[in-house]
């Protein structure tokens, strides 16, 4: 069984280190936004790095898009696993075409709503875990455990 | 020494000036920041641009308390570290960010007892004051849990026939 874990560096992907217990027996790669981290998570797997993108910039967004697409197609993970943002959220589309199966954990930073990727996703995903309670109750298909920080 | 630090990606003059003019008015406490690539320069204590990982690490660890923004690296950072922490939103009426998020953030925490948070300049020196004897409440994480939880999840497709 071969994973995908995919966060942008910085926040995301630390969340999602912190859950290496769930994913460490695995094979994983690693899908991330910048080569800065990728030192700390080839110890893992392999590491693929597709650029910073947000709304603002649509060249990048259509870059890291077509680089995601590629590494999904060449990899084929049998499931991904991601805390955001962007390109987690892309990513997750990209695996689900092929048939994976999807783990979202939004970030502990949405407090009040779910994030933007995590709206999207919440329709494809087969785990969708929140980091606060309230938001459990307030979307269907969400699920607490408790938070990673 | 209180470490200031507003974070790698942009800076925060407005958390810098008025931390700077508090110790203009009297605020006699050594201070230490980190500001980002920005014109203002604090007059009333010591600042670089940027710090290595592991010169902030260093920082962070023999801090008496931080002041920062409400980004979550910082705050699990002072967390991890037990030091009082002091935050001042980003806000995005001032383009300091492209949402507010670090508003609901910032409430969250305070709310359970982790931080102190100035929602504007005005209540930043009394907030000041505050951070002096403020101990922050330990933050208990359940990663273990929502690990578990994924665990039993990926076990029970690896128990499904293989497509």
């Amino acid at each position: 069984m071969r994973i995908c874990l995919a966060a942008s560096a910085g926040g995301h992907l630390s969340q999602l280190l912190r859950l290496s217990h769930s994913w460490k027996d695995y094979e994983v790669f690693w899908i991330t936004t910048t080569t800065v981290v990728a030192e700390k998570l080839c110890a893992f797997g392999r590491v693929y790095t597709v650029g910073e993108s947000n709304r603002q910039h649509l060249i990048k967004v259509i870059k890291a898009l077509l680089r995601c697409t590629k590494i999904i197609f060449t990899e084929k993970p049998d499931i991904v696993i991601s805390t955001g943002a962007a390109v987690g959220c892309v990513t997750c589309f990209l695996g689900k075409i092929l048939g994976a199966k999807i783990i979202w954990i939004d970030s502990i930073t949405n407090v009040e709503q779910i994030s933007l990727s995590g709206k999207m996703v919440r329709y494809i995903a087969d785990l969708f875990l929140v980091q606060w309670p309230e938001l459990a109750e307030k979307y269907h298909n969400v699920n607490y455990e408790g938070t990673v920080i | 020494m209180i470490f200031l630090t507003v974070g790698t990606q942009f800076p925060f003059d407005r958390l810098v000036r008025t931390v700077d003019e508090v110790c203009e008015n009297g605020f006699r406490e050594e201070i230490f920041a980190q500001i980002g690539d920005t014109s203002y320069k604090p007059r009333n204590f010591k600042s670089v641009a940027s710090l290595s990982k592991n010169m902030f690490d260093e920082y962070m660890k023999d801090a008496s308390s931080v002041i920062s923004h409400a980004g979550m690296g910082v705050i699990t950072m002072a967390l991890d570290n037990k030091k009082p922490l002091l935050v001042i939103p980003r806000l995005k009426k001032y383009g300091e960010v492209v949402n507010n998020h670090q508003v609901a953030i910032a409430r969250k925490f305070e709310k359970l007892g982790h931080i102190l948070s100035a929602y504007n300049v005005e209540e930043l020196p009394g907030k000041l004051q505050q951070l002096k004897t403020f101990v922050p409440k330990i933050r208990e994480n359940q990663a273990q849990a929502v690990a578990n939880r994924i665990a039993r999840f990926l076990q029970s497709l690896t128990n499904e026939p293989v497509r």
